[in-house]
This record gives structure tokens, C-alpha cells and sequence, in this order.
């Protein structure tokens, strides 16, 4: 080991004021990722930070239990179970690190004076957490398939949604995680870090839009939450859109029996079938009629309009009966037709 | 313009203007007898943090500061969303969520501004009822005590100008080709608005082989002192280590230090023998071969008596154990300047003089090693040189004393290291107060 005493003490290899030195080099920024790597995974034994394996376990179970027969089922269940999963994610990237720099606050300083770089030791927290929270979400995902949550068998990126929906809660849980690793930085102790740590998580979970309808200026707030992304991806790979939305047919069925009074007019119901942008008109407007009629029938139907009935004394009701025969006739037409017939009759045409 | 008002006075309506530039004027005054330039009265925040400290409540004045601050960025969010608002529904919602955070800060401000008020008061020895008035209707008194002859501040707030000019024209200490030099001109800190001196004028040469003892009382400026030395704080000064400049070449030299703190800054769930490895990983240069790197683990294991105990938690340990790992840590490196702040705290008599016994030998090895502790006495025979600092009467730390002990016996006119304390405390402290003396007989001393 070089002596570094008062003797040889001043030694660089630059020629300096006509003087020889030796230069020293100590460990640079990657070097020490590894110590500081090498020590907290060490902490992860000896400190008990592996406690926050059996306890994302044990809160994935709860929060299973209660969402097993309506995620990935329903539409309302599953936008619940997503903002519960996301809620599961937040929570334990919060209390992962939430302690961890302002616990060793003075340790680091004194780590400092003596060589350590600080982005060293951030860089090694952050692979550290990473570790972590991937861990957290093997074990969360695995207690939730246990439980009995039947995840779809497709999954937007990958081929299987576990993956998809795997990689999200690492992200939302690595993302909380990061959050709270810059206020536990900041915090002088870690009374302080626990004081903020409530607010953030009611700022979370308030602002992730979800569960409240928010006004619009709290958009930029919300943009700002990581729940609200989270929320969103899981939703969008738990195929939301495309679930049945029960509670509106639960409130249909339970009206099934219940008499309806209401008073529309005609003019109302042509105005709404008439509407050709409406598309639960444009269907009602597609109905086929058939009428059987005899010839007999057709010709009283036409002399009761007026302007057929002058067509009919023209051609007299000979040629007609000759043109339509003597069997009954089968006459087709749509809603739409008929709806087109009376407006144009009221516009004073032709039907 | 509207913006400009509450941004100046916190507020646009025409009585908020004219009661803020009252009270704009009557702390022009105020701040002028406490020896504050008045002009701070027209900054918003600035003129808060300013009253404080001439009611000597600085740390409350930091948060009247930042509070008023806060209030005054979202009183303009507030006028601004209602002047640029999209829509009712937003401004509404925007301008309900700023009036809540609002009346939260107002709360805080409140609190704080009584607590300063309270100080003021102290400082005008006036009655407590005052306060009622400073709180609700601040421009009265502060004209009246602003410009009132009858109301005059017990003491003033220190002008540093005058303090730097002074330390800048002091002495020089001889520079030493092997060994460490400090040559501090001045240790400043900016705190907010305000700048304080925390030392000046501590000229010294250490030979190496050297022990030293650093004594003072309380708030002497004795760990500000060994991070100025370090490296670590830079100050207006020049610390030369074997003839190098500390702070110039502070990334090569700080490895040349070891600073072992008052606390046992040390992760108590990791082994002793992790720890040091980790340190020695940390400290030794790269090209130290790791076969060396652990003899050199296990040897300081052995100086420290802790090889028997290598694989115990640190938390585990016993005050003295750990107070030598802490140590330990810190001598893997073999540094040339060993500085301890307080080792022998926590420690029994026995155990202390163990310990310092171990230092001694460490500076038997050609190091200089500085120590500060609260029990001189009882070690006193294994330090060369003895470091006093004392506080002057503008409560600056300052040199009183460096030499050989029993030149500080003689020179302090006591027996013990103690009684030197003592003799330099402030009589507050139950002290004698006679600092400024030493000081000023050794700066004769030094000059001559």
C-alpha cells in the first residue's frame, strides 16, 4: 500500500515548481456505484429492508381478495381494481425509500468529506430501489394471480398481459419510489419525511382522477400525478372500453317492472327519426313493413289521398286492376321511407 | 400596475397601500436605530427577515420571510387568475384553492410575527401589550418606535463591513514546509439576507508529530474552525498541508485528511469489518491491491482492539467500541492531518485516556492530530499545543491562545484547561468573560 505520510505526502507525477509528484488516484463515480451497491444490499439482509417483501404480499392479498371477481370483468370493477392496484404501486414505492437517505443523513456527510461522490450514491440507491420495486411487483403480481384474478390472455405490448400489466405497477411503484427518494433527500430527519409523506399520498390518490370527478383547472394538477398515469395504462391494458358497463344495466333491470308516463308527440317522434346523424334512429329508420293487401284495398287506399285519387279517374281503375292482378299484393317499405313520405307531405311534395 | 402594489404592499385597495407605506416608513426608522441600512424596509420579504433580526429572532425571521414570500406570489396567482382566468368554473375553483393555502400561511405568519414581535418588545424593553398593536396594526407602533426619541433598541445589530476591513489588514503565520499552516483571514456565512462572521483572524502553524488540543466554550466556532481547516468549508483563507494549498487542491488532498465527527455517523446494521472495508474501498487509492487493502483493514483492527469483534453489528456495540470504529475508519486512509471532534464523549475516564493514549501514539508516527474535547484535564499530559478560541464581543470566534500547554497556563494564569474555558466564557455561561482580553494580549503576543 502506498505510505502516504508526512514524508512522501506531497507526490504528483507533474513536474510542479521544479518539484516530482506522484499521483494518487482514488475510486471515481463508477467505481463507488458498486461499494454503495454492495452495502445496501447488504442493508437489505441486516437492515430488514427484505420486510418490504412479505408486506407488498400481504397488502397485493387484501387488495385481491376484494377485486377478484370484477377485475378485467366489468367496467366499473375494473377502473376500481386499477385505481387499487395503482394505490398498491404508490404505497409501497412511497415507504420503500421514503427513510433511506434522511435516516443516514449524517453518515453521508461524513462519507462526503471523505471521498464519496453523491451521485455515486444516488445512482447506487436507484439501482437499489429498482431491484426493490421490481421484487415488490414479482411478488404482488404473483399473491393477486394466487388469489384467483383472471388476467386477459393478450397483452397490448408483449403477448401476455401479466407482463404488460406487471411492467406498470413496477413503473407507477419505481416512479413513487423516486418521488420519495428526492423528499427523503430533502428532509432534514426522517420525523419531517414522514410529516410530508401523508400529503403526497392524499395529493396521489385525490388528483389521479379515478375515483373523483375533478373540475376542469385541476387538470394540471393531475397531469402531475403519477396515480393518474398508472390508472390510465392499467385501464387501457385491462381492455376497459371494451367491458360491460353493469351498474347502467343493473339500473335498467331493476326498472324493468316500473310503468313509464310520458306525453310525446308525433312531431317529437318523426323529428327524432328523421334525424339521420342519430344512430339509434338511422337503425329504427331501417325497419322493414310488409302489408298484404287485396286489390280491392289498394284501390280504396289510393282514392283516399286526393292526389292519387285524380291519377286514378285519369287512367281509370281498369288499367290499374289490369297492372296489379287479381291476388293480393305484397307491399315493402321502411320506417325511413315512410318518416322521408310524411316530412316531404308536409313540405307540400309528392309523397 | 395593480400587481406592482401587491407585490410592494400587499394589496391594491387604497387603505392596504397607505397603512403598508406607513409602516414602510416607521420601519425605515426602526431599522436605522438598529443599526440596519433603512432602505431594507422597501423590499417586501427582505424588510421582515431584517425586523427579526434587530429583534434578535433570526430563525423566526427566515420564516416570516419565506412565508410573506409565499403569500405575496399567491395573492398575484390569485388577482392574475381572475384577470386572465378561461372561464367562472376555473377562476372559482383556482382562486378558492390559492385563498385556502392562503389563510394557512397567513396562520403561520401570524404565529411567527408574534414571536418576533415578542423580541422587539424585549429589545425596546417595552410592555407586552405592544404586541397587541404590532400584530393588528403594525404601521403604529413601528412609527412610533421607528421615529420616537423615547424608544431606543438595547443593543444593535453588528456591522459587518466594518469587521471585514479589520480582519483583512491582520497577520500572517509563518508557512511550514512539512506540517499544516492556517492562515484565516475570515469564515463568513450568508444566512437569507445577511452576512455573518463566524471567525476571523486565526494565523497558525502545527508542525507534524504534533497533538493538539482545541478548547472553547460553546459556540466558539470550534467545528467551524476544523472544516475550514479540513477543506471542507472553505473560508477567506490559506491552509497549506506539507506546503500544498488545501483548498486548491482540495479533490487530491482531502484524502491527506481524516475527520472523525462528534456522533457516530457509522450504519449501525452493517459488520465492523464490512464497515472498514467499505471505507478502506472508499479512501485507499485504486491501484491498492485487495489482498493489501484487507492487511491494511486488519491492522487498524488490531491498533483499535477490534478483532475479536469483527463480524458484530456496529449497533451492537458498546459507546467505545464504536467511538473506535468511527476512528478507525477515518485512520485507514493513514492520513497526515487527523482531526477529532469530541472522541471522548460518552466515554468514561478509562476509556477516554485509552483512546487518546491511541492518538497519541498516531502522532508518535509523525501525523498531526487536533482533538476537541469537553474533559481536557484528564488527558491533558498526552497533548503538545493547546488551540483556544473564544467569542469576542461582536460574538465572533477569534484566536486566544496557541502554544505549547504549559504556555497557556502561564499565559491564562491558570492551572487547569478548565479553568481556561472558564476564564473566556461569558459570564452568562458562567464564565468570566475576559475573551476579549486574551485575544486582544495575544495578538500582541503574535504581532511581537
Amino acid at each position: 500500500m502506498p505510505e502516504t505520510t508526512m514524508e512522501n505526502m506531497p507526490e504528483t507525477t507533474q513536474e510542479k515548481s521544479g518539484e516530482r509528484h506522484i499521483t494518487l488516484r482514488y475510486r471515481g463515480r463508477g467505481s463507488q456505484i458498486w461499494i454503495y451497491l454492495g452495502k445496501f444490499l447488504r442493508m437489505f439482509v441486516y437492515q430488514n429492508d427484505w420486510k418490504v417483501l412479505p408486506m407488498a404480499a400481504v397488502i397485493a392479498g387484501l387488495v385481491a381478495m376484494v377485486t377478484r371477481f370484477m377485475f378485467f370483468r366489468t367496467m366499473e370493477g375494473t377502473l376500481m381494481s386499477a385505481f387499487a392496484l395503482t394505490c398498491v404501486g404508490i404505497w409501497n414505492g412511497c415507504f420503500n425509500s421514503i427513510q433511506v437517505i434522511c435516516r443516514e443523513r449524517d453518515v453521508v456527510k461524513r462519507e462526503h468529506r471523505a471521498g464519496m461522490h453523491i451521485s455515486s450514491y444516488i445512482i447506487a440507491h436507484l439501482i437499489y430501489q429498482a431491484l426493490l420495486c421490481l421484487m415488490q411487483t414479482a411478488v404482488t403480481v404473483y399473491v393477486m394471480r394466487r388469489v384467483g384474478i383472471e388476467f386477459p390472455e393478450n397483452g397490448l405490448f408483449t403477448r401476455w398481459a401479466v407482463v404488460d400489466i406487471g411492467f406498470t405497477v413496477f413503473l407507477v411503484t419505481y416512479a413513487a419510489d423516486a418521488l420519495s427518494l428526492w423528499i427523503s433527500s430533502l428532509a432534514r430527519n426522517t420525523t419531517t419525511a414522514m410529516t410530508i409523506m401523508p400529503f403526497v399520498l392524499i395529493f396521489q390518490l385525490v388528483f389521479s382522477g379515478g375515483m373523483l370527478t375533478l373540475p376542469e383547472w385541476s387538470k394540471p394538477l393531475t397531469d402531475m400525478t403519477i396515480s393518474r398515469y398508472g390508472l390510465t395504462a392499467l385501464a387501457a391494458q385491462a381492455d376497459y372500453n371494451s367491458r360491460p358497463l353493469v351498474s347502467a344495466w343493473s339500473s335498467l333491470i331493476s326498472m324493468r317492472n316500473s310503468d313509464i308516463t310520458a306525453t310525446v308527440t308525433v312531431g317529437q317522434v318523426l323529428d327524432y327519426l328523421a334525424d339521420e346523424e342519430n344512430p339509434g334512429a338511422a337503425e329504427l329508420r331501417a325497419v322493414e313493413f310488409t302489408q298484404t293487401m287485396t286489390s280491392e284495398q289498394v284501390l280504396s287506399l289510393l282514392r283516399s289521398d286526393e292526389r292519387t285519387a285524380n291519377v286514378l279517374r285519369t287512367v281509370g281503375d281498369e288499367v290499374l286492376l289490369r297492372a296489379i292482378g287479381d291476388g293480393p299484393v305484397e307491399i315493402r317499405f321502411t320506417l325511413g321511407e315512410v318518416v322521408d313520405g310524411m316530412a316531404a307531405k308536409g313540405r307540400g311534395k309528392s309523397p | 400596475m395593480e400587481l406592482v402594489l401587491i407585490i410592494l404592499f400587499g394589496g391594491k385597495s387604497w387603505y392596504t397601500v397607505a397603512m403598508s407605506a406607513l409602516y414602510i416608513v416607521g420601519l425605515y426608522g426602526l431599522l436605522k436605530k438598529s443599526g440596519v441600512p433603512g432602505w431594507w424596509a422597501l423590499i417586501p420579504c427582505a424588510r421582515e427577515y431584517m425586523l427579526a433580526c434587530c429583534a434578535g429572532r433570526e430563525p423566526e425571521g427566515r420564516v416570516t420571510s419565506l412565508t410573506s414570500f409565499f403569500i405575496i406570489v399567491l395573492d398575484a396567482g390569485i388577482y392574475l387568475t381572475g384577470v386572465y382566468g378561461a372561464d367562472w368554473e376555473t377562476i372559482i375553483g383556482a382562486v378558492g384553492t390559492l385563498a385556502v393555502l392562503e389563510v394557512a400561511l397567513e396562520l403561520i405568519l401570524l404565529i411567527y410575527t408574534l414571536r418576533v414581535c415578542g423580541g422587539l418588545v424585549e429589545v425596546y424593553g417595552e410592555k407586552r401589550r405592544w404586541l397587541w398593536l404590532w400584530v393588528f396594526a403594525d404601521f403604529i407602533p413601528a412609527l412610533i418606535w421607528g421615529w420616537g426619541k423615547k424608544y431606543q433598541p438595547a443593543w444593535k445589530v453588528e456591522d459587518i463591513r466594518r469587521e471585514l476591513r479589520a480582519a483583512t489588514s491582520s497577520g500572517t503565520a509563518e508557512v511550514l514546509e512539512d506540517g499544516l499552516t492556517v492562515n484565516l483571514r475570515v469564515r463568513t456565512v450568508t444566512e437569507f439576507f445577511r452576512k455573518k462572521i463566524l471567525l476571523r483572524d486565526i494565523h497558525l502553524s502545527i508542525p507534524p508529530g504534533r497533538m493538539v488540543l482545541l478548547l472553547g466554550g460553546s459556540g466558539a466556532g470550534k467545528t467551524v474552525f476544523l472544516n475550514a481547516v479540513s477543506g471542507y468549508e472553505k473560508a477567506d483563507a490559506t491552509v497549506q498541508l506539507g506546503g500544498r494549498d488545501m483548498y486548491r487542491e482540495y479533490k487530491k488532498l482531502q484524502y491527506q485528511v481524516g475527520y472523525a465527527p462528534q456522533q457516530d455517523t457509522l450504519r449501525g446494521k452493517d459488520t465492523i469489518y464490512n464497515t472498514l472495508m467499505d471505507a478502506a474501498r472508499l479512501r485507499l487509492p485504486k491501484d491498492v491491491l485487495p489482498s493489501e487493502r484487507r492487511d491494511r483493514v486488519d491492522e487498524v483492527m488490531d491498533i483499535f482492539g477490534l478483532t475479536p469483534s469483527r463480524t458484530h453489528l456496529v449497533e451492537k456495540l458498546s459507546g467505545g467500541q464504536r467511538k473506535r470504529v468511527s476512528i478507525a475508519a477515518e485512520l485507514i486512509s493513514n492520513p497526515t492531518l487527523f482531526i477529532l471532534d469530541e472522541p471522548d464523549s460518552g466515554l468514561d475516564g478509562v476509556m477516554a485516556r485509552e483512546l487518546m493514549e491511541e492518538l497519541r501514539q498516531i502522532a508518535d508516527t509523525g501525523k498531526i492530530v487536533i482533538v476537541i474535547t469537553h474533559t481536557p484535564d484528564r488527558v491533558v499530559d498526552l497533548f503538545d499545543d493547546v488551540i483556544v478560541l473564544a467569542k469576542d464581543e461582536k460574538r465572533v470566534g477569534r484566536l486566544a491562545f496557541y502554544g505549547p500547554i504549559d504556555d497557556a497556563r502561564a499565559f491564562f494564569g491558570k492551572t487547569s484547561m478548565e479553568e481556561i474555558v472558564k476564564s473566556i466564557n461569558a459570564p452568562a455561561v458562567g464564565g468570566e468573560g475576559r475573551a476579549d482580553e486574551f485575544i486582544g494580549r495575544f495578538m500582541e503576543v503574535q504581532h511581537a
